[in-house]
């Protein structure tokens, strides 16, 4: 994983795995930082879960004994002088459950990577769950990038969101709002 | 070849693990996400990487042996897990590529 897009797919999985119908995935820059939010109403975690996370060696996965999502996510933001920041509510806690991972990383830092494609990693969450509500944003001191998968649906109606067509347009449009926050 | 053959080559102390393991083939990489994809089962997997999440990598990748170049401490939690996970982990004062100039000319 040698781009941060790959990373906010990653965490983003995380969402969708734990059952979210609404997921927000926030990037900002301030020249300084780049934080990236992932926050989700999936069924979130318990203390001891969360206590658990950087563990590498403490995954919810059935099908191997490792997870590494959050331990990589911590050691490169670690590494550039940023930090990683998990809160969750677990379904059993309270109805407004949750978690919210937030990520910072050093964008001067010698060992930062490039951010990479979100066009490509956002419009591969969204063939991948086009019924969850995604909503997009990216902000630096240009403006701000935004997507909403409620508002599109709104007008789109049953056309699902993961038709070619739907995709390419979302593409073309996010694309086309990056060129607008100096992003190409 | 087994890791205990070529412990002496590289001058290398036994951290953890069984030293009788049969190895095949050698890895070098510090990028874990990179050596997850990369590092082959029984290989020998040179690294300066000594943080827990080696000892994961390790766990899903299978190498014969880790092998810790330029005299890194291993984390105490990474040994845990390593120890755990029935991993061998060996340490060397050499660097990397030294370690695998060695490694060649022990003729693997």
């Amino acid at each position: 994983m040698d781009e941060l897009s790959l990373y906010v797919l990653d965490i983003t999985m995380n969402s969708v795995r734990a059952g979210a119908t609404e997921i927000t995935v926030e990037l900002r820059e301030d020249g300084k930082w780049l934080d990236f939010t992932v926050s989700d109403n999936g069924c979130g975690m318990t203390r001891e879960q969360l206590a658990k996370l950087e563990n590498p060696f403490f995954t919810t996965r059935k099908t191997r004994k490792v997870g590494l999502g959050i331990p990589f996510l911590k050691m490169l933001a670690e590494m550039t002088g940023g930090y990683v920041k998990i809160t969750s509510v677990h379904e059993s806690e309270s109805s407004d459950h949750g978690t919210v991972t937030m990520a910072r990383f050093g964008c001067d830092h010698i060992d930062f990577i490039p951010l990479g494609d979100m066009v490509e990693t956002v419009k591969a969450l969204i063939q991948g769950s086009p019924e969850i509500n995604f909503v997009y944003r990216h902000s630096n001191d240009k403006g701000e990038v935004y997507l909403s998968c409620a508002e599109m649906k709104a007008v789109l109606g049953d056309i699902p969101l993961n038709e070619p067509e739907i995709l390419s347009w979302i593409g073309e449009n996010l694309r086309e709002q990056y060129k607008g926050i100096g992003i190409v | 070849m087994t890791v205990n053959d070529i412990c002496k080559d590289i001058d290398a102390e036994v951290i953890c693990g069984d030293t009788s393991k049969e190895f095949c083939g050698v890895y070098v990489g510090d990028l874990l996400s990179r050596a997850m994809s990369h590092v082959e089962c029984g290989n020998l997997w040179v690294t300066i990487m000594s943080n827990v999440n080696v000892a994961a990598v390790a766990t899903l990748t299978e190498p014969a042996a880790v092998i810790l170049a330029e005299d890194v401490e291993l984390q105490e939690d990474a040994f845990k897990g390593a120890n755990e996970n029935g991993i061998t982990v060996l340490r060397s004062p050499l660097s990397a590529y030294e370690i695998c100039v060695r490694l060649h000319e022990a003729a693997v």
